[in-house]
């Protein structure tokens, strides 16, 4: 409880406390660093972020909750960190190559990105509301303004404004869950919610908890709170999308997966049914609905949509084996997702990105080794070996199995069919279709680097599953 | 046994990826150093597997040339062969050499990507036939759609799109029904090694078990393919190059039925003999049904694709009849199927490499030009018929004579298939050949060249090898096909088959817990 304690503790938040400086830095470079300090502030940030994946690993676990409760740095905790600050250093990569193309470079993406980023480390351990809330807050405001970052792009703007008025909303509804749980408790710290709550008025803390979902469901883009998907990421900048599709959904998978394991644990009986239900829906809605899209960024919207759907599998079986396979399945997503959009930052067309299907006609004649790496993300999104994403499905499927939620097991099986016809138009584009002049095929080495490593480590995970399956193993909670 | 230090199983089954390396590195515009090494990779493993047989035992009771790594968490690679596998992957080896070599002139475009996803297609179906657990197999088993979706959808005919996709579709849909029953499995044995599974002797229960069948059943009917999930197979087959469509023919399809005998009949035995009558019944749809369908076709491919459909059936047949001879006259049969369809998949490449068409009406007379052409087609024509002193007539006379105890209706019907059969392919074999050559295109129709002779050589060989001294084939099946009959029948190894058919009757209360309707 004494001062020294807590100054001691700091060293379980290296990480954050150094991406603090780090972007105060960036600010810094970008304000008074003139023309040349935008991507100064761009490599401050990356060295930034290598740095916090230094200072994560190095960084201890602590046994207990710090700070009387607010914060827990556990194994699970650290994971979800990893797979941030990994989406933000590829993000950071991809973002270069983007302004490098379409110009107008802001200074302030980098620096909102850590500040995002931060938000995301500390959602990742919060164990009281007051942290919870307010780490959630900023992370989510800081990828508001990202979403609508691009001056040049009108859709960028009405991305921004569009999840900014929604998400304020569902942030809303949140809070109010929120308050019902602390009215019902009398507690903040996830810890001492349950016990109060369940004798006081477990109606009223079934409410709160489902005005909580809302929140949490919104950020994850499930059915039925996903209608900004498609539009935010059409309309926001490329490598930005590749970060809000992956790092807040990592972030919020871990924070419900951690409510659903301490507050939440006695009303089991109520949210099984219930996120079975929802992830059901959320496939096949985000699946079938991919099916006609044209746009690859809309297409890779739906699609994103579907996997929040695949990972509600692991949360409504959720076990260790559930919590596992959402981490590993999250590991996954991230390289998946991130390649799937890096591939869009690769196609050139009169001035800007090629965004269709179709611009990726030919593929595999311009590049074949871009296309076989593209084929293997593809062969990982639809969930076939050997890749990680196969893995990631098996156990997720493999979590509801063991629940004895079959019907939920098969509905994840059967979407993986549905989403091959979408995501092998694509393959079929590559490499069946004939070239299209007009696209210039151009992959700089950020690109090209952001590629190689997550086409690696699908493979990788695929063959040889010990290693991250081991980690995910020990970091599941519950 | 291990070859240069390396588990002889792992060899065979990874060893075409050398080759593969080899043409992604080599520059495309070296189109016969590609043709060269794709060829040799797929020569040397034929010769590979053909040294299984130096090491195998047909007397010993259970796997052979074991191998057992921990893979990732309770997940084993776990490999081994037993005389089905052995059989299986002889002709999976031979059937992608030679539809290899009938590649030559064959692929004119994009040959790098080609060979390399042959040799891959290789990688995957060697790989379903060692191993033995449950997940790797499944690794495998998806493995091999991916190339195959690619050389239907690049190297295929007019409706290559719309038949690549389907395929994929198809059998994407069958095998992750299977995933959710290999994790019900998985759940119950908490392991997926099959040896494991079958070692520790209990059962799912019954419903469960049903369930568990019915998905496995639908992946493997898909593949193999049974009515009414072979709609996918005449598109495919047709529009999918010749090699393509030897390999599909000759190896996919006979994944099911391996799946079938390797996994559905030991780990679901009650559910088999529970669904038994219903299977039985789709087998003779599948053949009466495909080889009517056969005798309407215009297109010579897809008479051949659908003849498949009703051959299958046979196979189908003899094994869930569940008795010893008919479950090794079925497995004989899918190595004959394999033999004779893939060649007259080549015959048809054949022609329609130098004609362009595949339409029976166009040709006729083709003897008088082609003569050595005409024998080779006739060989295999007869031996696809089941002509006795040929291949076919063992394996299907096998089948038919161990249906006959369990219910001798349904050996009636299918026997009728074998009639049909013999009317489709022999009127085929008349409208193509004989009469007179009155077309002026196929005046100038060259005979076989002697690549394309040794194509058809060692499929003849092996046509009248299984025809005339069949004993060795089936001593390798002797072992393995009653290790299956006693997991799937535990009675028949003290009864008669007298005891078997009237478990199987209808209206008997058997004492082996029969309940048939």
């Amino acid at each position: 409880m004494d001062l020294a304690r807590y100054v001691a503790d700091l060293k379980y938040l290296m990480p954050e406390l150094a991406l603090l400086a780090v972007a105060v830095a960036a600010m810094f470079a970008h304000l008074f660093g003139g023309r040349r300090g935008r991507r100064l502030a761009g490599y401050v940030a990356l060295a930034g972020l290598c740095g916090a994946l230094w200072l994560l690993a190095v960084t201890p676990t602590a046994r207990g909750a710090l700070y009387s409760g607010a914060l827990t740095v556990d194994a699970f905790a650290q994971f979800i960190k990893l797979i941030v600050l990994l989406s933000a250093l590829l993000t950071v990569l991809l973002t270069f190559r983007f302004f490098d193309v379409e110009g107008l470079e802001s200074g302030e993406v980098y620096y909102l990105l850590l500040f995002a980023v931060i938000g995301m480390l500390f959602t990742a351990s919060a164990t009281d509301l007051i942290t919870f809330y307010v780490s959630f807050e900023l992370f989510a405001i800081c990828s508001y303004i990202l979403a609508g970052i691009f001056k040049k792009e009108i859709r960028s703007a009405e991305a921004g404004l569009k999840y900014f008025v929604l998400g304020a909303l569902s942030s809303a509804i949140m809070v109010l869950g929120m308050a019902l749980v602390y009215g019902v408790s009398g507690a903040t710290a996830f810890s001492q919610i349950a016990g109060p709550a369940l004798q006081a008025d477990p109606r009223l803390f079934t409410l709160g908890m489902l005005l909580f979902f809302v929140g949490l469901l919104f950020k994850v883009a499930a059915v039925p709170f996903h209608m900004w998907t498609p539009d935010v990421y059409e309309g926001a900048p490329t490598p930005l999308v590749a970060f809000l599709s992956t790092a807040p959904k990592a972030v919020t998978f871990a924070v419900f997966i951690r409510l659903l394991a301490t507050v939440f644990g006695a009303l089991e009986a109520k949210w099984t049914p219930l996120l079975s239900l929802i992830a059901i829906v959320t496939m096949f809605w985000g699946n079938l609905a991919a099916l006609t899209q044209q746009n690859l960024k809309r297409m890779l919207a739906y699609s994103s949509i579907a996997h929040a759907g695949y990972l509600l599998i692991g949360l409504a079986a959720l076990s260790a084996g559930g919590s596992m396979a959402v981490l590993f399945y999250l590991f996954a997503y991230v390289c998946m997702n991130v390649a799937a959009f890096a591939l869009i930052l690769t196609i050139q067309k009169q001035g800007g990105f090629g965004e269709r299907v179709e611009d990726l006609n030919g593929l595999a004649r311009k590049s074949p080794l871009l296309a076989a790496g593209i084929l293997v993300v593809l062969l990982a999104l639809t969930g076939i070996p050997p890749t990680a994403g196969f893995i990631g499905k098996y156990y997720l499927l493999a979590a509801a199995v063991n629940r004895g939620l079959y019907a939920l097991a098969v509905a994840g099986a059967l979407n993986s069919v549905i989403s091959l016809f979408y995501y092998f138009r694509i393959g079929r584009a590559m490499f069946m279709e004939a070239d299209r002049p007009d696209c210039v095929l151009s992959v700089p080495v950020t690109v090209r680097a952001v590629l190689l490593l997550c086409v690696l480590a699908l493979l990788y995970f695929g063959l040889f599953p010990a290693l991250l399956t081991d980690c995910a193993a020990l970091a599941a909670l519950r | 046994m291990t070859i240069l230090g390396l588990p002889i199983l792992s060899l065979i089954t990874f060893f075409p990826l050398l080759g593969m390396v080899i043409i992604m590195a080599l520059p495309s515009a070296r189109a016969g150093a590609i043709r060269w090494t794709a060829n040799v990779t797929a020569g040397i493993e034929f010769l590979l597997t053909l040294l299984l047989l130096g090491g195998f035992q047909s007397s010993a009771a259970g796997m052979q040339f074991m191998e057992q790594k921990p893979w990732f968490l309770n997940i084993q690679y776990l490999m081994g062969i037993d005389g089905i596998s052995l059989l299986l992957i002889l002709l999976t080896s031979l059937l992608t050499f030679i539809a290899t070599l009938s590649s030559w002139s064959a692929i004119q475009q994009r040959l790098k990507e080609y060979y390399a996803f042959m040799l891959l297609l290789e990688v995957g179906m060697i790989g379903v036939f060692v191993a033995l657990d449950l997940i790797l197999f499944y690794v495998f088993w998806e493995v091999m759609l991916v190339p195959m979706y690619f050389l239907i959808g690049i190297w295929g005919g007019e409706h290559k799109l719309y038949a690549a996709i389907k395929f994929f579709l198809y059998t994407l849909f069958g095998s992750v029904l299977m995933l959710v029953g290999i994790l019900v499995l998985y759940r119950h044995y908490g392991t997926t090694n099959l040896l494991a599974m079958l070692a520790s002797g209990s059962h799912l229960a019954s419903s469960l078990q049903l369930w568990v069948f019915a998905a496995f059943f639908v992946g493997f009917a898909i593949k193999v393919p049974m009515f009414p999930f072979h709609t996918w197979l005449p598109d495919a087959h047709v529009e999918a190059p010749t090699a393509g469509s030897v390999i599909l023919a000759g190896v996919l399809l006979k994944m099911g039925t391996y799946g079938f005998v390797r996994f559905s009949l030991p780990l679901f035995p009650e559910a088999s003999r529970t669904c038994m009558p219903f299977i039985m019944v789709l087998a003779l749809i599948a053949i009466i049904y495909g080889a009517l369908v056969c005798l309407m076709q215009k297109d010579m491919k897809k008479l051949i694709a659908y003849s498949s459909v009703s051959h299958m059936g046979f196979v189908v047949l003899g094994i869930f009849a569940m008795t010893p001879l008919a479950l090794k006259g079925a497995i004989l049969q899918m190595v004959n199927h394999g033999i004779s369809t893939g060649a007259l998949f080549l015959i048809v490449g054949i022609v329609y490499e130098r004609r362009h068409t595949r339409l029976i009406a166009e040709y006729g007379g083709l003897s008088a030009r082609m003569p050595v052409y005409a024998a080779v087609f006739l060989i295999m024509t007869l031996s696809s018929i089941g002509l006795p002193g040929l291949n076919g007539f063992i394996g299907e006379f096998m089948i038919l004579m161990g249906t006959l105890p369990i219910n001798w209706l349904w050996t009636a019907i299918a026997a009728i298939g074998i009639i049909l059969g013999a009317g489709y392919m022999l009127w085929l074999y008349q409208r193509v050949m004989f009469g007179k050559l009155e077309n002026p295109a196929n005046q100038v129709l060259a005979d076989l060249n002697l690549r394309e002779l040794c194509t058809f050589l060692p499929l003849i060989v092996m046509a009248f090898w299984i025809g005339l001294y069949p004993k060795p084939f089936l001593g390798i099946l002797d072992q393995p096909v009653d290790n299956i009959v006693r997991l799937v029948q535990p009675a028949y190894g003290d009864r008669p088959v007298q005891a078997i058919k009237a478990a199987a009757a209808p209206g008997h209360a058997a004492p082996a817990g029969h309940e048939e309707p």
